[in-house]
C-alpha cells in the first residue's frame, strides 16, 4: 500500500516543537505540510501548552496496525497520543477508520469510555459488528437496540448520545473520548443541529475525534471546537486518495465514453467537447422537461433499440469495470434501471449456488409468510445475476444481505441512491452516475461538487483497482465551466444548519446548569457568524473607498435629474404595463400588425437617455406560453404568459458551443430576418395600421420581403402611426394617474438645466455605479448588524412565549408539567403530541388506532394518491389537524415563523391503514397490500412509530397516568413483532 | 394560623391575625375549593376524557383523591399535589441530602423521600477531575469523598422500577456541602425556580434551595473544581462544628442569620425564595434584631406583617 508518502525524520522532529512556535495572532500555525496531508492547530485564547506530554515519548503505541499508515493517519496518530482532539478531513475511502481504531484502542487500555457516534442506525449496525471483532468491550444504542450498554466502547447514533447528555449518565462522566464519524452531516438541514448541541454539551475534561469528508474549512470548525471546550484542536487534511479517478462522459444516445479528467486531475476541453457532440439531440429534450420526471431521457422513446443504461453496462462488462455502482437519486429510478438489466447475467453458476445460500440463511430469521414477500421473492433471480438494487425503500434485511453480497464481491452491478455513499468502506471499481441533475425539493439542479466527491468517492478498491472509474452519463449540453465545477470542484464547505426545536429549548430550560443563550452563543453557526464580521467590515471599508473615490461634478443636480429619470423610467414602464396587459392588447394582436419593440442589450448596462432603442417588427402570431422555461434567462417570467412571433431583423451569431446566439437589430443594421418570440412585455407600441404579409414566410426572399414593406411604411410614418391608448379603450383610474404623471415629469426635464450639459450618459453612467455601490453597503451594513445580536435571538423569544402561551414554562422560564412531557418527546412533533396527550384523545381510543393516529406523526414521505383512511381514523385525524393548527395558529400570533397550513399538512394520514391493520396484527404482505409505499419506508415509520411510543410511555410515567402508560405498553407489543423488528444481519 | 407553635401577646396575636386574613384575602381564589382530602371525590366532566394523574384514582367509577392536597387541572389531567407530605421528586430537581449509608458502588443519601435516594459512584465526578472508568481502588476510596453523615446536593436522575430514585451529580458545583448549616423544612415550601444555588454577595454565603426542603445555608466556596482541597480537609471530621475554626465568626454569623431567616419563613408557611430570604435577613438587620431574637414571636409578626403587604403591592401592580 501507499507507503511512498512516508515524511522524513526531520520533519516529524519539527511538529513536535510546534507549541512553541505558536503565533500570537489568532492562535494558530501551520505545521508542516508533508506529501498529502496539512496539518494545522487551532489553539483557544490563552492557551499555554503544557510542555510534558501525558503520554512518555517512547510508550508503547496502544495500537498497532498490520500496515503502513498514511501520513494522515500517522499524524492524527500522534495528535492522539498526546491527548488532544483532531479532526481529520479525508475521502471516504481514504482510511479514517483507522484512527477512529486507534482512539477506542487507547481509551480501553486507559481505562476510559469512549463513544462512537454515527449518523445512521445502520451504519452503526456495522461499526457495532465491526468493532466488536476487534475489541469485544464493545456496546451498541440506536433507538432499535441497546446491546451491553455498560460497555467501555459504546457506538450510538448522535441523537442517543445527545439524549444521553441531557439525561445525565454516567457514561457523560467517564467517557474521554469521543467519536463523531461523518460529522460532516452537520450541514444537514434537518439533523445537523444534533451535532452542534452534541458537541456544545460535551464534557468539559473530554477529548474528540471528528471524522468528516474533505471540508475545506475544517480550520474554521477546529478554531470553534476549541474555543467553546477550550482545548487545542488538531486539523488533519489530506485530498489524498489511495486509488486516483479517472472521469469519463458518457453522452446520453452515444455509445463511447469520452476520459474528461485523467487520474492526474487534468481536465481534457477537447475531449469534453467530443462527447458533447456526440450527444445525440433528443426531439422530446422540451417535452420532458414539462413532465419533470427523473427518469428524463434514459429511458424515454427507445422501447426500440436498447437503453442507454443497458449499453453502458454492457460496455463496463466488457472492459472488465466492473464491479460498479450506478448511482441515481430517486428509489423508482434505481428500481426501474434494474429491471432493465433482466437480460443480463454477470454470474457464473458458482456464484449463484454461493448467493442463493447466503441469501436464504440470511431470509432465515424471517417468518414463511414474510419469506413471500414480492419484494423478497423477487430480489432473488436479480441477485443471481449480479445485479443488485440499494436504496431505502428496501426492507432493511434486504438491504443488509445486498450489502454483505456486494462486499464479497458477488453482485457485480448494484443500483443505488446516493444514501450509499455514505459509511462503510464498500467501494467499487466503476462509479457511475445516471443523472447530472438532482431534484433537491424545490427543483432540478445540477449535482454539487460536493456531492460529486462524496459518491465518486466509492470508486477504486485500494489495492486492488490501480485507478478508479467515475462515469457521468450525460443528456444535455452542458457548459465546460459547469463541468469542470462538478467534477474538479471543491468539496461542500461545513456549515452551521442550527435551528431552534422546542425540545431543545425545553431540555436546556430543564438542566440546572444550562440555558438556551448559552447553547446558542457556543453554536457553530453563531461561530461562523462572528468570525463573518471583519470580512464584512473590510469590505464595507472597500467599497466606502470606492465609492469616495469616485467625483462627479455638479453632484447634486446630476443626482437631481437621475431620480428624475428613475422616476420617468418607472412610471413610463408602469403605463405600459397597463396598456399592454393581455386584457387591453390581446384584441389587437393581430397578424401583419408592426410593432414597435425594444432591443435588449446583452450586457445589462442601463441607458439613461429617455429614449429607448427601439426597432420595429411585424406580428406574425401570438401564443399562450404555459410553463416557464427556465434556463432561457432573458425571459422573465412574470410576463412570459403571452409570447408573440415576430417577424425582425437580427444578428445571428454562434458562439463556441454552436449554440445559436440570435439578437434583435435595428432594421437598418446587417442581419437575417427572423420571425423571433418575443415576449409581451418587450413590445412598446403598436401600430394602427396591419400590413399584408404572405402566410409562408420559409423562403429567405418572402422574409426580405415583408421587412422591406415594413421598412417602406415606417419610413412613410415617421412614428408608425401608433395605436393611441385611448383608441384601445383604456379606461383605468391608474393608467390616467400615470400618464398625468409622465406628462409632468417630461416637462420637468425639457426645464433642467443639466439636460443640456455634454457628456450627460457618462456622467450619469458613474453616478448610477456610485449608487449601486451605496445600496450594497447599506445591505452588507445590515448583515452586519443582525450578525452582531445574538443569532436567533428574536426567535429564542418568540418561541418561548409560545411555550409560555401553552403553559409548558412559566413566566420565569421554570418547566411546568407539560413542559416535562415535551422534553421526553424527541422523534416527533413535540408540542403537537404533548397537546394530543393532555387533550386525553388517547384515552378514548383503542390502542391500535391509537398508534394509527401516531403514524401520522412519523411518516413524512407525501404520497400522491393515497386512499383516505376510514371513517374513525378519518376522524382522528381531524382531531390531530385541529390540534396542529391551534399550535401553529399561536406560533404564528408569537411571531414564529410559520406557514399554519403547511404545517398542519406536515402530518400525512397516508399509511394510517397500513399501521392499523398491522396493529391489529395483520401480516406484513397483507398490509403491503393496502398501501403503495415502499416496504423500508413503512418499516422504519413503524420502527420511529416504537421509539415515540417508548417516549411516551416515559411521559405518561411522569404525569403518573399508570393506565395510559399501559396503553402505550400494550401498542408497543402490538407493533413491535416479525420482520418489522427483525434484528440486523450486522448484529 | 392552625399549627402556629408562637407565643405571641395579644396584640401580636391580633396583628398576626389580621396580615395572615390579608394573605388568605390575596391568594388566588380559584384554588379555593380545590383542596381534598383522601378518598374525597373530585368533580371531573366524566362524558369527556380526562387522565389522572398522580395523587388520584378511580372508585367506583369516580375519581377520588389518594393524598391530601390541592386538585390541580392541566388541559384535561387532573392530578392532586400534595402539601405536607414527604418530598416526591421529580427528574431535574435539586436535592439536598445526607450521607446514611456507603454501600457497594454507591452512596445512600436521605433526602425525605419515602426511600433512600442512590448515588453511584459512576454519577460522580471523580476527584482527580479525569473522565474514566471507575476502579476497584475508586471504590475502596468512597469514604474520602462522602461518608456518613456528609452533607451533598445532586440532581435528580431517574427512576427505578421499583420506585427508588437515582442521583447524580452533573457538573463540580453538586457534591459536598460544608461549613454551613443544613435546614430541613416542609417541601412544598420550596417552589421549583430557574436557580436553586444562589450565592449572597453582600453575605459571602451560599444558598442550595434543595426541592426536598433541605435547604443548605453555607460559606460561599468558589467554583467546587477543587475537589482535592476536600480532600485535604477530609482529615478533619466535616461536621459542622469542628470546621468552625475555619469559619470567621462574621461569617458564621451571616450563616445564622440567613439561617433564622428560613426558620422564620418556613414557621410561617411561606414558599421559601431566596429573594425572601434575603428581604427577610436584611429586615432583621435594619431593625437591629439580635439573631437570636429572629425566632421571638414578634420577628413573626413582622415578617407576616411585611409579606402581606408586599402581596398587596403586587396584585395592585398587577392591576
Amino acid at each position: 500500500m501507499g507507503s511512498l508518502k512516508r515524511k522524513s525524520e526531520g520533519e516529524e522532529a519539527s511538529s513536535e516543537s510546534l507549541p512553541q512556535k505558536q503565533h500570537k495572532g489568532d492562535g494558530s500555525v501551520m505545521a508542516d505540510e508533508a506529501v498529502g496531508c496539512v496539518h494545522e492547530v487551532s489553539y483557544p485564547d490563552g492557551y499555554v501548552p503544557s510542555t510534558s506530554s501525558t503520554v512518555p515519548a517512547d510508550s508503547k503505541p496502544a495500537k498497532e496496525f498490520p500496515f503502513t499508515l498514511d501520513p494522515f493517519q500517522s499524524e492524527a496518530i500522534k495528535c492522539l497520543d498526546n491527548g488532544q482532539s483532531v479532526m481529520v478531513s479525508a475521502h471516504t475511502s481514504a482510511g479514517k477508520t483507522v484512527v477512529a481504531l486507534y482512539a477506542i484502542a487507547m481509551s480501553l487500555r486507559n481505562n476510559q469510555r469512549v463513544i462512537y457516534t454515527s449518523p445512521i442506525k445502520a451504519l452503526s449496525n456495522q461499526k457495532y459488528r465491526e468493532f466488536k471483532e476487534e475489541f469485544s468491550d464493545v456496546g451498541l444504542m440506536t433507538g432499535d437496540v441497546t446491546i451491553d450498554p455498560n460497555a467501555s466502547c459504546l457506538v450510538m447514533t448522535t441523537e442517543i448520545w445527545r439524549s444521553m447528555q441531557y439525561k445525565g449518565s454516567e457514561v457523560v462522566r467517564e467517557v474521554a473520548w469521543i467519536v463523531f464519524d461523518e460529522v460532516h452531516y452537520m450541514r444537514d438541514r434537518e439533523r445537523g443541529v444534533v451535532w452542534e448541541e452534541s458537541i456544545v454539551m460535551a464534557p468539559k475534561n473530554s477529548r474528540f475525534v471528528f471524522l468528516s469528508a474533505t471540508v475545506p474549512n475544517a480550520k474554521e470548525f477546529a478554531d470553534w471546537v476549541a474555543k467553546v471546550h477550550k482545548q487545542p484542536c488538531h486539523i488533519v487534511y489530506t485530498d489524498y486518495r489511495p486509488t486516483p479517478l479517472q472521469h469519463y462522459i458518457f453522452p446520453a444516445g452515444g455509445d463511447g465514453l469520452f476520459l474528461v479528467v485523467d487520474e492526474k486531475g487534468k481536465f481534457r476541453e477537447d475531449s469534453f467537447q467530443k462527447a458533447l457532440n456526440a450527444l445525440v439531440p433528443t426531439s422530446e429534450s422540451n417535452k420532458k422537461r414539462d413532465n419533470g420526471k427523473s427518469q428524463k431521457g434514459l429511458v424515454m422513446g427507445k422501447v426500440s433499440e436498447q437503453s442507454d443504461i443497458f449499453k453502458l453496462v454492457k460496455m463496463i462488462i466488457q472492459r472488465q469495470y466492473d464491479p460498479v455502482i450506478i448511482f441515481s437519486f430517486s428509489k423508482r429510478e434505481c428500481e426501474f434501471l434494474a429491471m432493465q438489466m433482466a437480460k443480463m447475467d454477470l454470474n457464473d453458476d458458482d456464484e449463484k449456488g454461493n448467493i442463493e445460500t447466503i441469501f436464504w440463511s440470511a431470509m432465515d430469521m424471517l417468518s414463511d409468510d414474510d419469506k413471500k414477500l414480492p419484494q423478497v421473492s423477487n430480489m432473488l433471480p436479480l441477485l443471481k445475476r449480479g445485479i443488485g438494487v440499494h436504496h431505502s425503500g428496501l426492507l432493511p434485511i434486504l438491504k443488509e444481505v445486498i450489502e454483505i453480497l456486494f462486499q464479497e464481491g458477488l453482485i457485480k452491478c448494484l443500483f443505488a441512491t446516493e444514501t450509499f455513499s455514505i459509511g462503510l468502506n464498500m467501494p467499487a471499481k466503476t462509479v457511475v452516475f445516471t443523472n447530472v441533475r438532482k431534484f433537491d425539493g424545490d427543483k432540478f439542479r445540477w449535482i454539487s461538487s460536493g456531492e460529486y466527491i462524496q459518491m465518486s468517492g466509492r470508486a477504486g478498491r485500494r489495492g486492488i483497482d490501480a485507478r478508479g472509474i467515475c462515469i457521468l452519463m450525460v443528456d444535455e449540453r452542458m457548459e465546460p465551466s459547469t463541468a469542470k465545477t462538478m467534477l474538479k470542484g471543491n468539496a461542500d464547505s461545513l456549515n452551521s444548519a442550527f435551528h431552534l426545536s422546542y425540545n431543545m429549548l425545553l431540555n436546556q430550560l430543564c438542566c440546572e446548569d444550562a440555558d438556551p443563550e448559552s447553547m446558542l452563543r457556543n453554536s457553530f453557526y453563531q461561530f461562523q457568524a462572528d468570525r463573518a464580521i471583519p470580512d464584512l467590515e473590510k469590505q464595507i471599508k472597500a467599497l466606502e473607498e470606492e465609492r469616495d473615490s469616485m467625483i462627479i461634478e455638479e453632484e447634486d443636480s446630476l443626482k437631481n435629474y437621475y431620480n428624475l429619470i428613475r422616476q420617468y423610467k418607472s412610471l413610463k414602464n408602469d403605463v405600459r404595463d397597463i396598456v399592454f396587459s393581455p386584457k387591453y392588447c390581446l384584441p389587437y394582436m393581430k397578424s401583419g400588425r408592426p410593432l414597435c419593440i425594444q432591443c435588449i442589450d446583452d450586457e445589462k448596462s442601463p441607458s439613461f437617455s429617455i429614449e429607448d432603442h427601439v426597432t420595429w417588427g411585424v406580428l406574425m402570431d401570438f401564443h399562450r406560453v404555459k410553463s416557464v422555461v427556465e434556463d432561457d434567462a432573458s425571459r422573465r417570467p412574470e410576463d412570459a404568459s403571452y409570447g408573440l412571433d415576430i417577424l425582425t431583423r437580427c444578428a445571428v451569431s454562434k458562439d463556441g458551443l454552436g449554440k445559436k446566439k440570435i439578437k434583435i437589430v435595428p432594421l437598418k443594421e446587417p442581419g437575417e430576418p427572423l420571425v423571433v418570440s418575443v415576449p409581451l412585455s418587450q413590445v412598446i407600441s403598436l401600430s394602427s395600421a396591419r400590413l399584408n404579409i404572405p402566410k409562408d414566410l420559409l423562403p429567405l426572399e418572402a422574409r426580405e420581403n415583408a421587412l422591406k414593406k415594413l421598412l417602406e411604411f415606417i419610413s412613410r410614418y415617421a412614428n408608425g402611426m401608433p395605436l393611441e391608448p385611448e383608441e384601445m379603450n383604456i379606461q383605468s383610474n391608474s393608467y390616467k394617474k400615470a400618464v398625468r404623471r409622465l406628462e409632468a415629469l417630461e416637462n420637468l426635464f425639457e426645464k433642467h438645466e443639466i439636460a443640456k450639459s455634454p457628456l450627460i450618459e457618462q456622467k450619469l453612467k458613474v453616478l448610477n455605479g456610485k449608487e449601486e455601490l451605496t445600496a450594497k453597503i447599506r445591505s452588507i451594513k445590515k448583515t452586519m448588524r443582525s450578525s452582531t445580536a445574538l443569532a436567533f435571538k428574536d426567535e429564542l423569544k418568540a418561541r418561548k412565549r409560545v411555550l409560555r402561551r401553552l403553559g409548558y414554562i412559566t413566566s420565569d422560564d421554570v418547566v411546568e408539567l407539560k413542559g416535562k412531557v415535551a422534553c421526553e418527546i424527541s422523534s416527533a412533533d413535540e408540542l403537537t403530541l404533548t397537546e394530543l396527550m393532555f387533550s386525553g384523545i388517547f384515552k378514548d381510543v383503542k390502542a391500535e388506532e391509537m398508534v394509527s393516529l401516531l403514524s401520522c406523526l412519523v411518516w413524512q414521505e407525501k404520497l400522491q394518491d393515497a386512499a383516505k383512511p376510514r371513517e374513525e381514523l378519518e376522524l382522528l385525524f381531524t382531531q390531530l389537524q385541529d390540534t396542529a393548527r391551534r399550535i401553529a395558529k399561536v406560533q404564528l400570533e408569537c411571531k414564529v415563523q410559520i406557514d399554519v397550513e403547511s404545517f398542519v399538512s406536515s402530518f400525512r394520514p397516508d399509511i394510517m391503514e397500513a399501521v392499523y391493520a398491522w396493529a391489529k396484527g395483520s401480516k406484513f404482505y397483507e398490509i403491503m397490500e393496502i398501501t403503495q409505499v415502499f416496504e423500508g419506508s413503512l418499516i422504519r415509520a413503524i420502527r420511529r412509530l416504537e421509539e415515540v411510543l417508548q417516549q411516551l410511555i416515559s411521559a405518561a410515567k411522569s404525569i403518573g397516568e399508570t393506565e395510559l402508560e399501559s396503553k402505550f405498553e400494550e401498542a408497543v407489543s402490538k407493533i413491535k413483532r416479525d420482520i418489522v423488528f427483525a434484528a440486523s444481519l450486522y448484529l | 394560623m392552625r399549627g402556629l407553635q408562637l407565643p405571641l401577646n395579644q396584640t401580636q396575636r391580633i396583628r398576626l391575625q389580621r396580615a395572615l386574613e390579608k394573605l388568605h384575602s390575596l391568594s388566588s381564589k380559584a384554588n379555593s375549593d380545590a383542596s381534598v382530602t383522601v378518598a374525597d371525590t373530585i368533580p371531573v366532566n366524566y362524558d369527556d376524557a380526562f387522565l389522572k394523574g398522580h395523587g388520584t384514582t378511580e372508585l367506583n367509577g369516580e375519581l377520588v383523591a389518594t393524598v391530601c392536597g390541592v386538585v390541580e387541572r392541566v388541559n384535561k389531567l387532573v392530578y392532586v399535589r400534595a402539601l405536607r407530605a414527604r418530598y416526591k421528586p421529580e427528574v431535574g430537581d435539586i436535592v439536598v441530602g445526607r450521607v446514611v449509608e456507603v454501600a457497594q458502588k454507591r452512596w445512600r443519601l436521605e433526602i425525605n423521600f419515602s426511600q433512600d435516594a442512590v448515588l453511584m459512584l459512576s454519577s460522580m465526578n471523580m476527584p482527580d477531575g479525569i473522565q474514566r472508568r471507575r476502579t476497584a481502588l475508586d471504590e475502596l476510596n468512597m469514604r474520602s469523598i462522602f461518608e456518613e453523615n456528609d452533607v451533598v446536593c445532586a440532581e435528580v436522575r431517574n427512576f427505578h422500577h421499583d420506585g427508588s430514585v437515582q442521583l447524580q451529580a452533573r457538573s463540580q458545583k453538586y457534591g459536598k456541602l460544608e461549613k454551613g448549616q443544613l435546614l430541613i423544612i416542609d417541601p412544598y415550601l420550596v417552589k421549583k425556580s430557574k436557580q436553586h444555588f444562589h450565592y449572597l454577595e453582600q453575605f459571602g454565603i451560599d444558598l442550595i434551595l434543595g426541592r426536598n426542603g433541605f435547604i443548605w445555608v453555607g460559606e460561599h466556596v468558589e467554583a467546587r473544581d477543587g475537589m482535592i482541597v476536600d480532600q485535604a480537609n477530609n482529615s478533619e471530621q466535616s461536621t459542622v462544628e469542628k470546621d468552625q475554626a475555619y469559619t470567621p465568626l462574621e461569617m458564621r454569623q451571616n450563616i445564622c442569620r440567613i439561617a433564622n431567616a428560613v426558620r422564620v419563613l418556613s414557621t410561617l408557611g411561606f414558599n421559601v425564595d431566596a429573594d425572601l430570604i434575603i428581604e427577610t435577613a436584611e429586615l432583621s438587620s435594619s431593625l437591629n434584631i439580635d439573631i437570636h431574637d429572629m425566632l421571638g414571636s414578634e420577628f413573626h409578626v413582622l415578617v407576616a406583617e411585611r409579606e402581606a403587604e408586599r402581596r398587596s403591592l403586587m396584585t395592585k401592580r398587577k392591576r
